[in-house]
């Protein structure tokens, strides 16, 4: 028989196994091409982006893709070498040597590469078609694209799998020259045996990992300070390592103990979970932590994504509580006003009464910072949700969260204000400071709110000069979504000059949700990705070891217990093998998704809790899959 | 014998059959055996290497089903009960000797042992007492909390009668239990097997190559080609002029393991 006819023997007869391999092989290469091919698409980039930012963020996410990629080619790679050992050994046994082995390898891989290559990227370009429509849809697009076949995507997706396909014979070379015959006949069985955990050392590295990562929180919950990325490294590595050391120890020792103080009624679930999880812990304790951390980061990506995006238009009106304001521009605004009733725009049009000078806050920092003060009673026209502070006091319109780094001691209330320089004085004091605007954020200076008759006072006894200005802001707000887009090209004409500083929000708006909607869907894309690798990972692990315990169901089977009583305790394992890790991966990401709130001004709990609950439930479907496999093992068992 | 008649039938086959196979190329392993066994009796079943003597234990014992007849355990009808019925049947009525043991890796001995009792109405507190009541006659309790890989052979095969036994059943089936162990460790097994079923008068049935360890039986039936050959009487015989008469029908029946004693 030569080799070739043995690859192909042994490939129809594994056909199981290979079709877990393939099956991880076309998934990979279908989801790069898809990248790929929108990465290079030359219509969205110059349609949607021409920016810098966004080539990069393709870019970089391009590199994550790859090293998801790696890790779970890795990990597939490795369990279905597990699972082949005995048939590798078998080969050897039957005087193949190590290096005609090895090529038998490399032949089988390679034809497979090759298939999965073809299906893939013929699949990915299918569905890049799919990922695009919903690209456009997420960012508001509404242009007729055609996204043809992309032969550099197919060529960059060909030659980053060669380098993979390179990798995985690595793995198979250590595998075949550096495993000794009885290892790779034992290597199946199931792993090593639990040890009498020291009670001491374990209560002391569990309550370390426990510091450690409480540690991580604590620290994700600081303002970030000159040190941002700095801390960001330690809160990684301190939550990370926290997480293997409670995978390693902490929960092996918690098992341990429950397990004692049963003193040998364990019972059948817990002969089906507990045991057999622990007896795996510290094989299992890589994975896991690798699973969880995973989690973690893809369950706050998107959940961070999601709320940017949910949040966008919610922000963009805190930004510009006004559709469009004219500063000082009565020409304008009038000509505008024209062509709004000409073009049958239903509008509100409110002069606001203003006046800009210099302020000194009382926080002993003593420089001088530009002010905008408004009238309360004149924004209550358009905002009745405004309150009038009392006479000689103040509101502190910031419209910027703490956590933006910047000024951070003006944060005490109430603080005094020193107004006017030249030639006159007034002292203010602010009682509080509100994460929002009252007028549009890019109107110079900071915005405090008074009374109306403060406001005129003020404006009766200061002198004009060119640091103390009266303003008049002519705002308008249209009634509708249409209208609004409509308006935004009516403003484009009067304010070709200044636009770039006075945006409107309809343009805003758009531009935010180009940005975020490209945002959460590459972050999207990526945690479906690392959602399906880690998905897969468990289980193709749990596969493996439902091969390995088909000899306990049998037993079981033959002791008395039902179907139904063996399949209580093998959801429970699933339990605790799916839901360990991502428990504790929401956990880490939802103290992440709070430290990343700071930066927003929007309330962000619901739409992270949204995206947490999605990644939950196509999570667990993996978990069903998994609880399938097991039933038809134990079905077949007796 | 006359006293048997008396006693209550724990277990009754009426003429079973077992084929293996597809059309075609069915072989018929079982062909037509008629067993009755009453309370309190070990019964040993030996015969040739491919007579069907574990087909026939398999299938009295559930865990495979006939092709034809019925089999009565304490006068039910166990060959067309359903999947969950049996299962329960099994866990309640029946205990298991294996072979290979048949211990759960990842369990203690003492986890091994509780097992079948694990889902029963047993109580906490009954089921550790009976569980030190076993352990100390099978001389395992030492071990209780080591794992099957830290025991030797004969404990290992201990403690899976401990698990056989644990919950009381009225039967209990056990296939060449001492085919792996040395022979000081088979007597051991054996006698207190014998101890048991006289003292707890429990039914047991034990396919076995090994006339040594058949001549703890109370009664020893031979098969040959899927049906009874023969069958021995202990009676008030001793145990080695049992053995004699066991060893004589085994020269007739020219199987193997006619080896020295
Ligand atoms: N599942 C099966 N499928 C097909 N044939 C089987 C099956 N199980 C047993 N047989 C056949 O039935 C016959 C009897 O087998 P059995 O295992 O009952 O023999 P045995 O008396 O226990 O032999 P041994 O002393 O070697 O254990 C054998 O010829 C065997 O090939
Ligand atoms: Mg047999």
């Amino acid at each position: 028989m030569t080799l070739f006819e043995l690859v192909i023997r042994s490939m129809r007869k594994n056909i199981k196994n290979y079709y877990l391999y393939f099956f991880a092989l076309i998934f990979s290469t279908t989801l790069y091409y898809v990248f790929a091919a929108l990465q290079h698409d030359s219509s969205i980039m110059t349609a949607t982006f021409a920016d810098v930012q966004f080539a990069s963020l393709f870019k970089v996410s391009g590199i994550v893709l790859l090293l998801i990629v790696v890790i779970f080619m890795i990990n597939a790679n490795s369990i279905f070498l597990k699972r082949r050992s005995r048939e590798i050994g078998l080969y050897q046994l039957i005087g193949l040597t190590r290096r005609a082995v090895w090529l038998l390898l490399i032949a089988e891989n390679i034809l497979l590469g090759i298939g999965a290559l073809l299906i893939g990227i013929g699949a990915g370009a299918l569905m890049s078609r799919l990922f695009l429509l919903i690209l456009m849809k997420l960012i508001g697009i509404e242009t007729v694209i055609n996204l043809s076949f992309s032969p550099t995507a197919a060529v960059q997706t060909a030659i980053v799998f060669a380098l993979l396909i390179g990798l995985t014979l690595m793995q198979m070379l250590i595998k075949v020259y550096g495993t000794s015959l009885l290892a790779l006949f034992t290597a199946e069985r199931q792993g090593e045996h639990p040890k009498r955990p020291n009670a001491a050392v374990s209560a002391i590295v569990g309550l370390f990992s426990i510091t450690m990562i409480t540690t991580g929180y604590m620290l994700s919950g600081k303002e970030p300070g000159q040190e941002l990325f700095l801390q960001m490294l330690v809160i990684l590595a301190s939550t990370i390592l926290g997480t293997y050391l409670l995978f390693r120890v902490t929960i092996g020792w918690l098992f341990y103990s429950v397990r004692r103080s049963r003193n040998g009624q364990l019972g059948l679930k817990n002969s089906l979970s507990l045991a057999p999880v622990m007896h795996r812990m510290k094989a299992n304790a890589n994975s896991l932590t690798l699973i969880t951390v995973l989690s973690a980061m893809t369950l706050t990506m998107v959940a961070i994504a999601y709320s940017l995006y949910f949040s966008t238009e919610n922000e963009s009106h805190v930004m510009l509580p006004y559709d469009f304001i004219f500063e000082n521009k009565e020409q304008d605004s009038l000509a505008f006003r024209t062509d709004l009733e000409q073009a049958g725009i239903k509008f509100v049009h409110h002069p606001v009464d203003a006046i800009r000078l210099a302020g000194i806050y009382g926080n002993g920092e003593n420089m001088e910072r530009s002010t905008l003060l408004l009238g309360a009673e004149q924004l209550q026209l358009i905002d009745p949700e405004l309150i009038t502070p009392r006479q000689g006091e103040a509101i502190w319109y910031k419209g910027q969260k703490k956590a933006m780094g910047i000024e951070q001691d003006t944060v005490l209330y109430p603080q005094e204000v020193h107004l006017g320089t030249n030639g006159f004085q007034s002292v203010i004091r602010i009682t509080e400071g509100i994460d929002r605007y009252a007028v549009n954020f890019n109107l110079n200076g900071r915005q405090l709110v008074i009374t109306e008759a403060e406001l005129h006072a003020i404006r009766d006894r200061m002198p004009l000069t060119p640091g103390q200005e009266i303003i008049l802001l002519d705002t308008y707000q249209i009634a509708d979504r249409n209208g609004r887009a409509e308006a935004a090209s009516l403003y484009d004409k009067y304010a070709k000059a200044y636009r770039p500083t006075a945006p409107d929000f309809h343009s805003y708006y758009q531009e935010s949700l180009q940005k975020f909607g490209l945002i959460i869907f590459i972050a999207g894309f990526l945690g479906l990705i690392f959602l399906i690798a880690t998905g897969s990972i468990l289980y193709f692990k749990q596969m493996t070891e439902a091969e390995q315990e088909k000899g306990v169901y049998t037993i079981l089977r033959q002791l008395g217990f039902s179907e139904r009583e063996i399949m209580g305790g093998i959801i429970r394992k699933q339990l605790f093998v799916f839901a360990i890790p991502l428990a504790i991966g929401l956990v880490h990401s939802s103290f992440a998704v709070k430290a990343a709130s700071a930066l927003t001004l929007s309330d962000i709990a619901f739409p992270a809790a949204m995206a947490m609950a999605i990644y939950t439930v196509i999570y667990f479907t993996f978990a069903i899959l998994t609880v399938g496999y097991y039933r038809r093992i134990v079905r077949l068992a007796l | 014998m006359n006293d048997n008649n008396m006693k209550k039938t724990v277990l009754h086959a009426i003429q079973i059959r077992k084929s293996f196979g597809v059309r075609g190329n069915v072989q018929q392993v079982l062909k037509g055996i008629d067993l009755r066994v009453v309370e309190g009796e070990f019964v040993g079943i030996m015969g040739p290497s491919g007579s069907g003597k574990s087909t026939l234990i398999n299938v009295l014992s559930t865990i495979d089903q006939t092709t034809e007849g019925k089999i009565l355990v304490e006068d039910v009808d166990i060959s067309n009960m359903k999947n969950a019925e049996l299962s329960l049947f099994r866990r309640n009525k029946l205990g298991f000797i294996f072979q290979d043991y048949n211990l759960l890796d990842t369990l203690t001995v003492k986890e091994n042992i509780l097992l079948p009792v694990s889902l029963g109405k047993m109580k906490k507190k009954a089921a550790e007492s009976e569980f030190q009541a076993i352990a100390s006659e099978l001389g395992i309790l030492e071990i209780a909390h080591k794992y099957p890989y830290e025991i030797s052979g004969g404990q290992r095969q201990r403690t899976s009668a401990a698990r056989a036994l644990i919950h009381g059943p009225s039967l209990v089936f056990a296939d060449e239990p001492t085919g792996a162990l040395d022979s000081k460790a088979a007597s051991s097994l054996l006698g207190k097997m014998e101890q048991l079923n006289q003292q707890r008068s429990i039914t047991i049935m034990m396919v076995t190559h090994d006339p040594v360890a058949s001549s703890y039986c109370s009664r020893v039936i031979f098969l040959k080609d899927g049906m009874l050959y023969s069958e021995l009487y202990r009676g008030s015989k001793s145990r080695q002029a049992f053995f004699k008469d066991i060893m004589n029908v085994q020269a007739v029946l020219g199987g193997d393991h006619i080896d020295t004693v």
